[in-house]
């Protein structure tokens, strides 16, 4: 391996879970003269340390609630850590559960340039892609559909294959994939491969272990905001399977 | 975000501003021809309420009734727009990261691309009554600059705080209904009473008005106490708009 991908030092990240919603001013307020306190704050990250290399497929597991989405939203730069430090070398994208973030009132085609934008890309450049993006997503016909018209599957390919023809050096999936159909899936699993292969980095957040068993280089396990079990795929899967038994 | 950020930004920003005009005019017949036609039959409107209504001795009043009305549009439009730029990216706001202050300044452009389109109308109409505007006309840029600098100083907190606070536009848009009354637009500023005239002339937009009216219509440049009132209160506003952005937008942003 040569250098890393990612690395994570010491990162916590603490969130305000709300008793009751002030979503308004008049509320807040009223709120702040009763002085109740209407939040606390939970941990969702506590102290997490690691490191992904470069060319490594990592696998992140964990019960709902664990805190996989905000450390994959932490290190793709949407959200702020309270403490710890993440660098990242290199483009990376996050393809998280509901896509790369396309506004459905909007066509695929308008949505691709968007995203192309968005990661520094000039016009050019996207527009050359984006034959190649509808192509792969097997939505030629679809180019200039609005997403609101769109499948949850018809979305899901549309953000996978933008994901991969940006060609980013990492490649966050948080449970993307589930929507494709069997073949999607499998041309999806085939283009990681082939992305794998080329020395690029996959990080991974999914609930069905056979990926993880089959295609991860290392996992972690997340439990509570804490790394519970960190290295060889099978005995992390192992251990978090374990866990649930025990309880 | 510096200047040179914004500048590299500057196709996404204008993809946004272009994005959301699109938006605006999407499924009509004559699509582009909008942005000319609506105000083109909004100002026709207001010329014949407003001159029928009233009865007024201000010298050119159709012009200086849509010009104010073009001005203070810019100014309600462009903060409105950027109030719900973030509400209404909230899913790029959460899947990828860009700078915040993008989507309140795409908000602030759209609504100065609209203004000029409301502006070559507003020429159309110069020639309708014949009215031939004299050089002092060349310092309108600066003042629609102004402008612009007043909209984003207060479109980058609007545009957060309406995240957490979503009664926030109820009461923006009340404050813009109230501001519309006390900026100089069917009236000139010297008939209200001289406290209020007082009071108001701290009011950026009250200032811009009045400069556009100036300048455009009446070959009066504007006063340096009146420029200096304006640029340092729009200063001040930026400032502090941009201060409490900068030091909210991450913990607002988890609120999406």
């Amino acid at each position: 391996m040569s250098g890393i991908a990612v690395n994570v030092e010491n990162l916590s990240k603490k969130f305000r879970v709300f008793h009751e919603r002030r979503d308004s001013i008049f509320e807040s307020i009223i709120g702040s003269v009763s002085r109740k306190k209407f939040y606390e704050y939970l941990n969702v990250l506590d102290d997490v340390t690691f490191s992904v290399n470069k060319g490594e497929m990592f696998g992140i597991i964990g019960k709902n609630g664990a805190g996989k989405s905000t450390l994959l939203k932490l290190i793709s730069g949407i959200f702020e850590s309270d403490k710890g430090k993440i660098v990242v070398n290199g483009k990376l994208i996050p393809l998280l559960s509901l896509g790369l973030g396309f506004q459905v009132d909007l066509t695929a085609r308008t949505n691709v340039i968007q995203y192309g934008l968005l990661l520094g890309f000039e016009k050019k450049q996207i527009l050359d892609k984006i034959d190649k993006i509808m192509q792969f997503a097997e939505l030629e016909k679809f180019a200039d559909t609005k997403l609101k018209n769109f499948s949850a599957g018809m979305y899901a390919r549309l953000a996978f294959s933008t994901a991969m023809q940006v060609e980013p050096d990492i490649l966050i999936i948080d449970e993307a994939l589930s929507a494709g159909d069997v073949s999607f899936q499998q041309k999806a699993f085939d283009a990681i491969n082939a992305f794998k292969a080329n020395g690029k980095t996959v990080i991974v957040v999914t609930h069905d272990m056979n990926p993880v068993r089959q295609m991860c280089d290392r996992a972690i396990f997340l439990n509570n905001g804490k790394i519970e079990d960190i290295g060889e795929p099978e005995k992390v899967v192992n251990s978090y399977l374990n866990h649930f038994h025990q309880q | 975000m510096t200047i040179r950020e914004l500048w590299r930004k500057r196709t996404l920003i204008s993809n946004f501003a272009i994005t959301d005009l699109r938006i605006r005019y999407r499924n009509s017949i004559i699509g582009f021809f909008w942005t000319f036609l609506e105000p083109l039959l909004m100002l026709t409107v207001l010329y014949f309420v407003f001159t029928n209504i009233f009865e007024t001795n201000i010298e050119n009043f159709p012009l200086y009734i849509l010009l104010g009305i073009i001005m203070y549009n810019m100014f309600s439009k462009g903060t409105i727009f950027g109030l719900n730029s973030m509400i209404a990216r909230s899913t790029v706001l959460t899947h990828i990261y860009f700078p915040r202050e993008i989507p309140a300044i795409s908000g602030s452009i759209t609504s100065f691309i609209m203004t000029v389109f409301e502006l070559i109308i507003f020429g159309i109409f110069m020639m309708i009554f014949q009215f031939i505007p004299t050089e002092t006309i060349l310092v309108l840029p600066l003042i629609i600059a102004l402008e612009f600098i007043l909209i984003v100083g207060l479109s980058l907190p609007l545009s957060l705080f309406s995240i957490r606070y979503r009664d926030i536009q109820f009461i923006w848009t009340i404050l813009i209904q109230i501001g519309f009354f006390l900026t100089p637009i069917f009236y000139k500023s010297d008939i209200l009473p001289e406290f209020l005239q007082e009071i108001l002339s701290y009011s950026p937009i009250f200032q811009i008005v009045n400069m556009a009216h100036d300048v455009t219509l009446y070959n009066t440049l504007p006063e340096i106490e009146s420029v200096l009132k304006t640029v340092i209160v729009t200063g001040i506003i930026f400032g502090i708009g941009y201060g409490i952005f900068k030091k909210y937008q991450a913990k607002i942003i988890e609120e999406l």
